[in-house]
């Protein structure tokens, strides 16, 4: 009769519980050690020998469905719960600044981008003294004292034959002399030339291409300038050449691109040609091979130089050259992520 | 080089547009500065002719005119008396424009009708070389051969383009009329006209009146003369000085101008001796004394050396050779036996002279690019044609010709040369026509290609020449771009050294620094500002030619620029800076530099608002990414950091650089009035114990025991020398600062500092006694070197 009235108390007050620890509270009423159902089963003593078993198969009947309702409870309660933590945990996620890493200067994000496209083709990228001989920098690539070609660059002298490089073309000698083909390297670097505006600096940035090796042609110079321009300022960007004159180059040529800016319709950047002027390069003069102990009857090579300030000024629309020296933080950042 | 279209087709038929022209010019390799149309701002503007002229009813000053303009009689008023009923002038018609920028519209002046104006030469731009007459104010009166009703432009010889046209430096033929004509026949598959060169001796002999004697023959490989008697000095027609105008140079006499009208269309620099003027009948080509001095045509006196050439008579020296005549032997008015010089002087010695004594003419312009022997005798043949066709005198007899004359070169090589250089085949029939538009003759045997290139072509020395000039008139967009397929594979990539500066540039980046490139000279100002010491000018590697002395001595330190750099950025309002640059400074063994000196990498880092000890952990960030080294810190003592707050890095005991708070006297110098900080490493010795593999280390099984420690200590104890008691211990795996306390109570120049030490023994479990006799040691040893006490 007491079970009855303990099930049926249990029932209720199971059924009205609406939180975790009262359920904690009650399962200590009912199933602790001086729990109601304990307190019923230590009872068992008064009663007869005979009713013993059944009495005690009956309570722990009753304690087997009242650990199922308690774990029933416990986890209905536990979902309940996480409803309610769900509904009140709130934060505003609206916000969408942050604090941005610092920037790569944009001379360093072309020569990254320049480095990487080549160095997929197996270039290796390699750089030399800037403080250069005027042996490497003018004689071995052809132009000797009092060459004509000399005025097409302004040097900077610190004695009569050290000089401060006027073109990464220098690494040329210094790379041939030590190697034997097949070469591919190219060299990044500052280099000067004593001239000063809105479109030159006396300091600025080249990256100079060699390929020495068997079999190498023009085609294959025009092959991979297609391959960085196109990587550089879009798929549909082609390369014109233009007949020009280096004197370590045979043939020589300048290289222009389709205007990124209009897609070579015509506009400001490009004075209305369509056409952008990027570098120049040519097929290495065999003077130049055999200079540094090639074969040039055995290998050809090809060479180009490319003004990484210029093709900054032309990717990111740098209106004058001075603003890449100048270093102000806001012209900085604009290049960071 | 100035081109005008009128001059070229004196060679070549040329029919194209101007566009056309120049696009096919710039096809073969001549590039095109600008092209000016001379006549661009005369528009509307007509010859006519006046027909009747009254004088003006309410003005006394003007006339009115009734003139012919081909199509109609109009009316024009005009102030200019002179004019007379028959004469043809030009006349700016209603919307005309001039050169000048007036825009002339039709009006009434004072009540008569004008339809137009009369124009004078200024008003088309022109002067007496373009017209005869034009150099007289007023109403320009035209020839009686002008045409009325027609342009203005073609009549005073301004409808013509002039090309101002950019040679490159192997192409000295190209530096005159007759090369570039040359060129453009090639460009439009025409043919060029040779120079008329024809004359008739009719004069004495012309080695009875001088005798040459060419000493410094190694400078001076072609000397010819040949002399014009009878000589009238006099105004050159108008057709030879327009031309002249049009390159930019004015007329002076007959015989200068057609000396200056052979530099420009054949591209030889000429000279006209008067004979009169050359003693003892000699000249004499040698070098010039040491000392010995001369006073040429621009009348300054330049002393000279024996690295200068001179022309000279037996008494003195009357001309520096190829730059410029002396002041006494040019021509005159009264000359009467001119002797012309046509020479080869070698451009190397040209251009040395001309530099040191900055002395520059046409004539040593042309010079320093190199002339052949070849353009010698045709340009001096066609200063004897214009002698004899403007009627300047008569040629003397005979030619005086030394040194040697220009051959044509012979050329054999490899036809599959072609192929393997441009990596396209052209036709054999191209190849042909294509070198015979160059005259070049070619002939193909097999596989074998013979060349004879033309004695003006000095450039073309072998193979590889040949190609060029075959591709570039072949065309290179025939060239379709290919990816060395046929050459080997090499396996390219970055140094490892430069992988870790740029993993180094990343975690600058990740430290929200930005990256900044400088100039690596500046000037003795900014290095000065960037120490609180006088600096030594003479340890500098120095620019001997700067563009300025702000940009005169290379770097030895990235401090100065980065510091300008923050004061530049203060100034505009940016005063939260984080900077950093990878740079060179450049070291000399020895000054003036023998041999090329150290460039040493370095890394310069610049932070504002950020305290120390922030600023501190950037730095270490940035060296441990470098180094597996062991770091520590000293107190500094430089020119650039406040002494107290500045340490230097010591990687394996080696320092690497410094860092910290920049000295108060350098930010007043640069004006930086917030704290800053500044870190300056050598990465190339952070880079020597550059970072290794990883080696993977298992887990400890033991626990740790964590115990922490206060300590009463001096304030001028290092924190780090207390840590480093602990981290000398084997069973500590870490020791950290956590806290620094100052207080009264603690007494003056005392400070607490307060360390947590976590203990662990890989083989066994901890046990207090061993963490007691372990710290024990170190406590007892902290008491005996500095002080340091345990706070109770």
């Amino acid at each position: 009769m007491k079970m009855n009235e303990i099930r049926a108390a249990f029932e209720t007050e199971i059924t009205n519980c609406q939180d975790l620890q009262s359920l904690q509270e009650l399962k200590v009423k009912y199933l602790g050690k001086s729990g109601e159902l304990t307190v019923l089963l230590k009872s068992i003593k008064d009663l007869p020998a005979e009713e013993r078993p059944s009495f005690g198969a009956e309570v722990n009947a009753l304690r087997g469905v009242m650990e199922a309702r308690f774990a029933e409870k416990t986890d209905t309660l536990k979902a309940l719960d996480m409803q309610r933590r769900l509904q009140e945990e709130k934060v505003d996620i609206s916000l969408t600044s942050c604090k941005p890493l610092g920037a790569s200067h944009p001379v360093t994000l072309i020569e990254n981008e320049i480095c990487d496209l080549l160095i997929a083709m197996g270039f290796e990228v390699l750089t030399g003294p800037e403080i250069e001989t005027d042996y490497y920098n003018f004689k071995a690539l052809n132009i000797p004292d009092d060459h004509p070609a000399r005025d097409m660059q302004d040097t900077f002298y610190i004695t009569d034959s050290i000089l401060l490089r006027t073109q990464t073309s220098a690494m040329q000698a210094r790379l041939m002399e030590k190697r034997q083909p097949p070469i591919k390297v190219i060299c990044p670097g500052k280099v000067f030339r004593s001239d000063s505006d809105a479109s030159h600096s006396p300091v600025f940035h080249q990256i100079e291409g060699l390929v020495v090796d068997k079999n190498i042609t023009l085609c294959d110079l025009k092959g991979t300038l297609e391959y960085i321009a196109s990587h550089l300022f879009g798929e549909n960007t082609k390369v014109r050449f233009r007949p020009s004159f280096f004197p370590f180059t045979e043939p020589s040529v300048e290289v222009d691109v389709t205007c990124s800016n209009c897609g070579g319709k015509g506009c400001s950047l490009c004075k209305g040609t369509g056409w952008i002027e990027l570098l120049g390069a040519g097929m290495v003069n065999p003077f130049v091979l055999e200079k540094c102990g090639i074969d040039s009857k055995k290998y050809n090579g090809f060479a180009f130089g490319i003004g990484m300030d210029r093709v900054a000024m032309i990717k990111y629309g740098i209106p004058d050259i001075r603003l890449l020296f100048e270093n102000d933080q806001r012209f900085l950042k604009q290049f960071g992520k | 080089m100035k081109l005008p279209l009128s001059w070229i087709k004196e060679y070549v038929d040329v029919t194209e547009d101007i566009q056309t022209l120049c696009d096919k010019m710039v096809g073969i390799g001549l590039e095109i500065e600008e092209v000016v149309y001379l006549g661009e701002n005369v528009t509307n503007v007509k010859v006519c002719q006046i027909v009747e002229i009254t004088q003006h009813p309410n003005a006394e000053r003007l006339l009115c005119c009734k003139v012919d303009i081909g199509s109609e009689l109009i009316p024009i008023v005009t102030n200019d008396h002179h004019v007379k009923v028959g004469d043809k002038v030009p006349v700016a018609l209603h919307n005309a424009t001039l050169a000048n920028g007036l825009h002339i519209t039709k009006g009434k002046m004072r009540g008569e009708e004008s339809w137009g104006m009369f124009c004078g030469a200024e008003e088309l731009g022109i002067n007496g070389d373009f017209y005869p007459n034009a150099d007289v104010d007023g109403v320009l009166v035209l020839r009686d051969s002008a045409v009325v009703g027609t342009d203005i432009r073609s009549e005073v010889g301004i409808d013509d383009y002039v090309l101002d046209v950019s040679v490159t430096a192997n192409r000295q033929d190209c530096n005159s009329v007759l090369g570039l004509a040359r060129e453009v026949a090639v460009a439009l598959g025409k043919t060029c006209r040779e120079p008329d060169v024809s004359y008739t001796e009719s004069g004495v002999e012309t080695t009875s009146l001088v005798h040459v004697d060419v000493q410094a023959t190694d400078i001076c490989k072609g000397y010819y003369m040949q002399g014009v008697t009878d000589v009238k000095i006099e105004k050159s027609p108008v057709w030879l000085t327009q031309r002249l105008a049009k390159v930019g140079l004015h007329g002076i006499n007959n015989l200068v101008d057609i000396t200056n009208y052979v530099l420009y269309e054949i591209g030889q620099p000429m000279h006209a001796f008067d004979y009169a003027d050359i003693h003892d009948h000699e000249i004499i080509v040698r070098r010039a004394r040491d000392g010995e001095k001369i006073v040429p045509l621009d009348g300054k006196e330049y002393v000279l050396n024996n690295d200068d050439l001179v022309i000279a008579d037996k008494t003195r020296a009357v001309g520096l050779a190829g730059i410029m005549g002396g002041a006494d032997s040019g021509i005159k008015d009264e000359t009467n036996c001119v002797l012309f010089e046509s020479a080869s002087f070698a451009r190397l010695n040209i251009r040395r002279t001309g530099r040191r004594l900055g002395l520059r003419s046409d004539s040593s312009a042309r010079f320093e690019k190199g002339i052949e022997t070849y353009t010698n005798n045709l340009g001096l043949s066609r200063a004897l044609h214009l002698v004899e066709q403007l009627g300047c005198g008569k040629v003397t007899r005979g030619r005086i010709s030394i040194g040697e004359v220009a051959e044509s070169k012979k050329l054999t090589f490899d036809k599959k040369r072609i192929k393997s250089l441009l990596g396209i085949k052209i036709p054999d029939g191209q190849i042909l026509s294509i070198l015979s538009s160059l005259n070049i003759s070619t002939n193909i045997d097999g596989n074998t290609v013979t060349c004879i290139v033309p004695p003006y072509r000095d450039d073309i020395m072998r193979d590889c020449d040949i190609v060029e000039e075959l591709i570039r008139v072949y065309g290179y967009d025939n060239i379709n771009g290919t990816l060395m397929e046929k050459s080997r594979i090499t396996c390219g990539g970055k140094t490892a050294e430069n992988k870790l500066i740029d993993g180094m540039k990343n975690v600058l980046s990740g430290l929200k620094y930005n990256e900044c490139i400088f100039y690596p000279f500046a000037g003795k100002a900014l290095f000065e500002n960037a120490s609180v010491n006088e600096v030594d000018e003479n340890q500098y590697i120095k620019v001997l030619n700067p563009i300025g002395e702000e940009l005169s001595l290379m770097n030895r330190s990235l401090a100065p620029n980065m510091l300008q750099c923050v004061a530049l950025n203060l100034s505009r309002g940016n005063r939260s800076l984080r900077l950093f640059e990878v740079g060179k400074v450049y070291l000399a063994d020895t000054l003036p530099l023998e041999k090329l000196p150290t460039e040493q990498r370095r890394l310069s880092i610049c932070a504002t608002e950020v305290s120390f000890d922030d600023f501190r952990a950037d730095v270490l960030q940035v060296v441990r990414n470098l180094t597996a080294g062991k770091v520590r810190l000293e107190r500094a003592n430089t020119e650039l950091l406040h002494p107290g707050i500045s340490a230097d890095v010591f990687v394996n005991d080696i320092e690497v650089g410094h860092f910290g708070k920049l000295h108060p006297q350098v930010a007043a110098n640069f004006d930086i009035d917030v704290d800053c900080m500044f870190a300056e490493l050598n990465l190339d010795k952070l880079l020597t114990n550059a970072r290794g593999d990883v080696k993977y280390q298992t887990f400890a099984k033991f626990p740790s025991v964590s115990r922490d420690f206060a300590f009463l200590c001096d304030e001028d104890t290092p924190a780090q020398a207390v840590l480093d008691e602990f981290l000398n211990i084997y069973m500590v795996e870490s020791a950290e600062l956590f806290d620094v306390y100052r207080d009264e109570k603690l007494g003056a120049g005392k400070k607490s500092l307060a360390i947590t030490v976590v203990f662990r023994d890989r083989k066994k479990t901890l046990q207090d006694a061993d963490i007691e006799k372990q710290s024990g040691r170190a406590l007892k040893s902290l008491k005996d070197k500095y002080g340091v006490t345990l706070r109770e």
